[in-house]
């Protein structure tokens, strides 16, 4: 699942992902039919409209042994959301469910599922890691990401000061009170300069459009780039 | 305003067409909450000494200050030293009879004026009277009915000869114990708060139970710690290591 | 009584917060503070996590039997010698303090901090009485007489300086006291003694009401609740339906860790358990004693998704986790209870229309629900809110429209393709080295302060065909 930011913004950590998985001997398909999640929608209150999404998606996905996802936001959606959102129609609630239990983040999958915590990348320099909001709190993970990180040889990693606070991305949030949301975002890159990294890495695009729009913006010399790429070997810092 | 049995009628109409969000249970209740009672009191009765450590280092945490002596008869020699260093000169205490001593002669030997409630006078003078002193008091003396060692707290019951302001007005409170009072959690606490509830004619009740944890605090301007805000600059503890 | 402040639109008033420097570095210190007070407070107490869950169960099996515990409470107060009266509108419950209060010829009331008095706006109705109302928790009392509303549930007075502090007491007080908290604190005690000393009348909330016992409890820090429940002649306490618990035992388990939660303390200075007026035998305490059982909203969540918002214990412990809490401060939010759980209760209280705006004030990161101790999901909730807001249709039609629209688009991967090759278009006159900057319209709440990534010139399922 490649999600809706990553097709249309991101393209470069979705193929990220793709030669990492199969460089750890992963056999990846990729079904065409898909678009989003439908979390856009479920957060901002438009339950109807996302169950229809969240329908479309479990069918698309219906025959896949696993289901890997570069983003903590929607891996959370499918997991958490989709068997409540379908639970009027019992075909589609089990096959929710069933879909949930096959759905895992990047770095879950690869450690939970593959095993594997050390990666041979040619990704070198000293990284900060950001705690996206849904994988830390949703699905209760702050280690695999890190483990990951340190796993590689020449990466340095030094702890984001406040990892576990939000960036402000929120979704909507970040256009419906956008002084608000850059207001969070400034406390989070002041944190993110102070470790003196050259990289931030995260686990969800949300994340990485706040952070590194703002990083941006300021001329920063941080670069946000996503897991998959550092673990690809990808968008040196 | 809305009669009582419409407002009940109301929530219950609303309860009734909720399920409840998952199956609850409420705190377990002692079903014999004086036999409880008493098993904690016979256990404390052996565990004491570690509870008063443990009240010691939590009751200084929140910037008590503990005393120890050997008998009641030494306990106002404390009382006046600490009424020395501070230049006070006026004690309003607690009925002897629920003090379980009387310092005032020995206080009045050292200077101090030593006003006690006066167990059995309920009048509106009585009342007027007492409030001056208590207000005009620098130092007031209680024992305690409990004391937490879990939290440094000191548990008083009102009722009559243990007036409200003793514990409250004075910029300084003294608290006299023994090692009977001492519980060490607060699930015990609550074990006695059943037993007392429990008992529906329970002599020198009064209506208001204080859990007492440190002197009066607020960090209201910028965060900053202050104390005696209203209540007492500063609690002493004194424990009567005889029995 | 509604609040001037709500004829600006939230956005600007949050904005406004977020340009107050001072405002901006009072929040951080002191948020920052109550949080790693709690955590280390939380940090030392391995039952900590059990007892959160026990909180939570207590709270629910309350509801499930809700009315049984109030009429057992009830009847427990008025055993004793207490009145119990029946509010279901804040109106009411005005009318039933006024009513007292003319009754028993009371010029004067001292008041320890009670959010539900907030919540019915009773010092205006007090004062238009001809009642004197006196705020004795500093903070609240610094609020009174700078004629301000709380910013924060348990700390009011946080968005005051301490020079701020000292300028207003001068002024009303009449002397020249320094910035000096110590100095202050002292001024207020000097300044109240005597208010609690002379007042004809305490009022207080409740943070509990034990039903087997009849008891009301208060958990405070100052000394002034036990003042106001002691020294006056008449105690009114005013208490959300809410606040019932069974026993004495269920008491035990919320004071393990609500003072934990608030303020990283393992207990406030002062647990205070009234159980009547002044008992016989008794020298001093109040001749009476009046609970007021308020509703004003809240019997009306207990089948509502709302549900768990009736847990809430009020300790401000998710104010001080919540990224726009800390960013804008309690007065933004325009109603009595600011930051997560304020919003759920704004809606509880005032109906959803009044949280049209407010219910977007969230990340939905979920910092809150790590701290409830009562683990209320704000999160879910915020979310089931937002949905009744469409279902209600009291999001604006504009916005309905746009997200009905949006999921037209993910339904069909033909419509998803059209309209990214439609962005690439569109964008290229706004891309500059790489980046989406000055984009027109809803994208400018974006690019005024954040770059964008362009559309991909070669998306990711483009790009699939030469993975594949």
């Amino acid at each position: 699942m490649i999600t809706c930011l990553g097709d249309v913004f991101f393209p470069e950590v979705g193929v990220a992902m793709v030669r990492l998985l199969r460089g750890l001997g992963v056999e990846l398909d990729f079904p065409e039919a898909q678009t989003c999640c439908g979390m856009p929608l479920f957060n901002s209150g438009y339950h109807h409209d996302a169950a229809e999404v969240a329908a479309r998606t479990v069918k698309l996905f219906e025959r896949a042994e696993h289901v890997v996802v570069p983003s903590g936001s929607c891996a959370w959606m499918v997991k958490a959301e989709y068997p409540g959102l379908l639970k009027h129609d019992p075909a589609l609630r089990a096959a929710a469910e069933s879909l949930a239990r096959r759905t895992r983040e990047l770095s879950q999958f690869i450690v939970e599922v593959l095993g594997i915590t050390r990666i041979e990348s040619s990704f070198a320099g000293k990284v900060t890691y950001h705690d996206s909001c849904h994988l830390l709190r949703g699905l209760g993970e702050s280690s695999s990401p890190r483990v990951l990180l340190r796993g590689v040889p020449g990466v340095e990693l030094v702890e984001l000061p406040g990892a576990d606070q939000c960036c402000g991305f929120g979704g909507s949030f970040s256009v419906r009170l956008p002084e608000v949301s850059s207001a969070i975002l400034d406390k989070k890159l002041a944190n993110v300069e102070s470790t003196g990294a050259r990289c931030l890495v995260a686990c969800d695009a949300g994340c990485l459009m706040q952070m590194g729009g703002g990083l941006t913006r300021r001329g920063s010399r941080v670069k946000a780039v996503h897991l998959a790429q550092v673990l690809a070997g990808e968008g040196d810092a | 305003m809305t009669a009582r049995a419409d407002f009940l009628a109301r929530i219950r109409r609303e309860v009734a067409k909720a399920p409840g969000q998952f199956a609850a249970a409420t705190a377990p209740r002692p079903a014999h909450p004086s036999a409880a009672a008493d098993a904690i009191r016979r256990e404390l009765a052996e565990r004491w000494p570690q509870a008063l450590d443990r009240f010691r280092e939590e009751f200084e945490r929140v910037a008590g200050v503990f005393h120890r002596v050997p008998t009641l008869a030494a306990v106002p020699a404390v009382i006046a030293a600490i009424a020395r260093e501070r230049g006070a000169g006026r004690v309003v205490t607690w009925d002897p009879g629920a003090l379980g001593f009387d310092p005032a002669p020995a206080l009045a030997r050292e200077g101090l004026a030593v006003a006690a409630v006066p167990a059995g006078e309920e009048d509106e003078a009585a009342r007027e009277r007492h409030r001056a002193e208590a207000a005009a008091a620098q130092i007031g003396v209680t024992g305690a009915d409990f004391v937490l060692a879990e939290t440094g707290t000191l548990i008083l019951r009102s009722g009559a000869g243990r007036p409200r302001s003793t514990s409250l007005l004075p910029d300084v409170h003294v608290a006299v114990f023994g090692r009977d009072r001492l519980l060490e959690t607060l699930e015990q606490v609550g074990v006695m708060l059943e037993a007392i509830h429990a008992d529906a004619d329970q002599p020198t009740s009064g209506a208001m139970i204080n859990f007492i944890t440190g002197p009066s605090r607020t960090a209201d301007i910028e965060l900053t710690l202050t104390r005696g805000v209203h209540g007492p600059k500063e609690v002493h503890a004194i424990f009567v290591e005889a029995p | 009584m509604s609040d001037p402040a709500l004829r600006t639109p939230f956005p600007e008033r949050a904005g406004a917060a977020l340009k107050d420097a001072f405002l901006q570095e009072a929040l951080t210190i002191a948020t920052t503070k109550f949080i790693d007070l709690r955590r280390e407070s939380f940090a030392g107490f391995p039952q900590g996590e059990a007892l959160r869950d026990r909180a939570r169960a207590i709270k629910e099996a309350t509801l499930q039997r809700l009315d049984a515990h109030l009429e057992r409470l009830a009847d427990n107060v008025e055993r004793l010698g207490g009145v119990v009266h029946w509010a279901t509108t804040a109106d009411e419950a005005r009318e039933i303090v006024l009513r007292l209060a003319r009754e028993r010829g009371v010029r004067m009331a001292v008041k320890s901090k009670s959010m539900a008095t907030e919540e019915i706006d009773l010092n205006e109705a007090l004062e238009h009485a001809g009642v004197t109302p006196v705020e004795t928790d500093l903070g609240e009392y610094i609020i009174q007489l700078a004629h301000e509303k709380p910013s924060h549930i348990i700390a009011p007075a946080i968005h005051k300086t301490r020079g701020q502090v000292a300028e207003l007491f001068s002024r009303e007080l009449r002397g020249e006291f320094p910035a000096d908290p110590e100095v202050l604190t002292a001024v207020a005690r000097r300044a109240l003694r005597e208010k609690f000393l002379q007042a004809d009348m305490g009022i207080t909330g409740a943070n509990f009401a034990v039903a087997e016992t009849g008891t009301v409890v208060l958990v405070t820090n100052e000394g002034n609740g036990r003042m106001v429940t002691s020294l006056p002649r008449i105690h009114v306490a005013l208490m959300g339906i809410e606040k019932v618990i069974p026993s004495m035992s269920d008491l035990v388990v919320f004071l393990a860790i609500l003072a934990r939660s608030a303020t990283g303390q393992k207990l406030s200075s002062y647990t205070t358990l009234v159980r009547g007026p002044r008992r016989a035998g008794e020298l001093e305490g109040p001749e009476e004693l009046h609970l007021i059982l308020l509703d004003n909203g809240r019997s009306r969540q207990i089948a509502s998704t709302l549900r768990e918002a009736l847990y809430c214990l009020r300790c401000g412990a998710c104010l001080n986790v919540c990224p726009v809490y800390r960013q804008i401060g309690g007065h933004a939010y325009g109603h009595t209870y600011p930051g997560p759980i304020g919003i759920l209760l704004t809606a509880m209280l005032k109906g959803n229309e009044s949280v049209r705006e407010l219910a977007h004030a969230s990340t939905l990161c979920g910092a809150c629900k790590d701290v409830c101790p009562v683990r209320i999901d704000i999160p879910r909730m915020l979310i089931e809110l937002r949905e009744h807001l469409d279902r209600e249709k009291i999001a604006p039609w504009s916005e309905r429209v746009a997200f009905r629209a949006f999921r037209r688009l993910l339904m069909s991967e033909t419509a998803f393709r059209a309209s990214t090759r439609a962005g690439r278009l569109l964008q290229t006159p706004f891309v500059r080295g790489g980046r989406l900057r000055g984009l027109p319209l809803l994208f400018a709440r974006w690019t005024r302060t954040r770059d964008l990534p362009p559309v991909a010139s070669r998306t990711f399922r483009e790009r699939w065909k030469d993975l594949r």
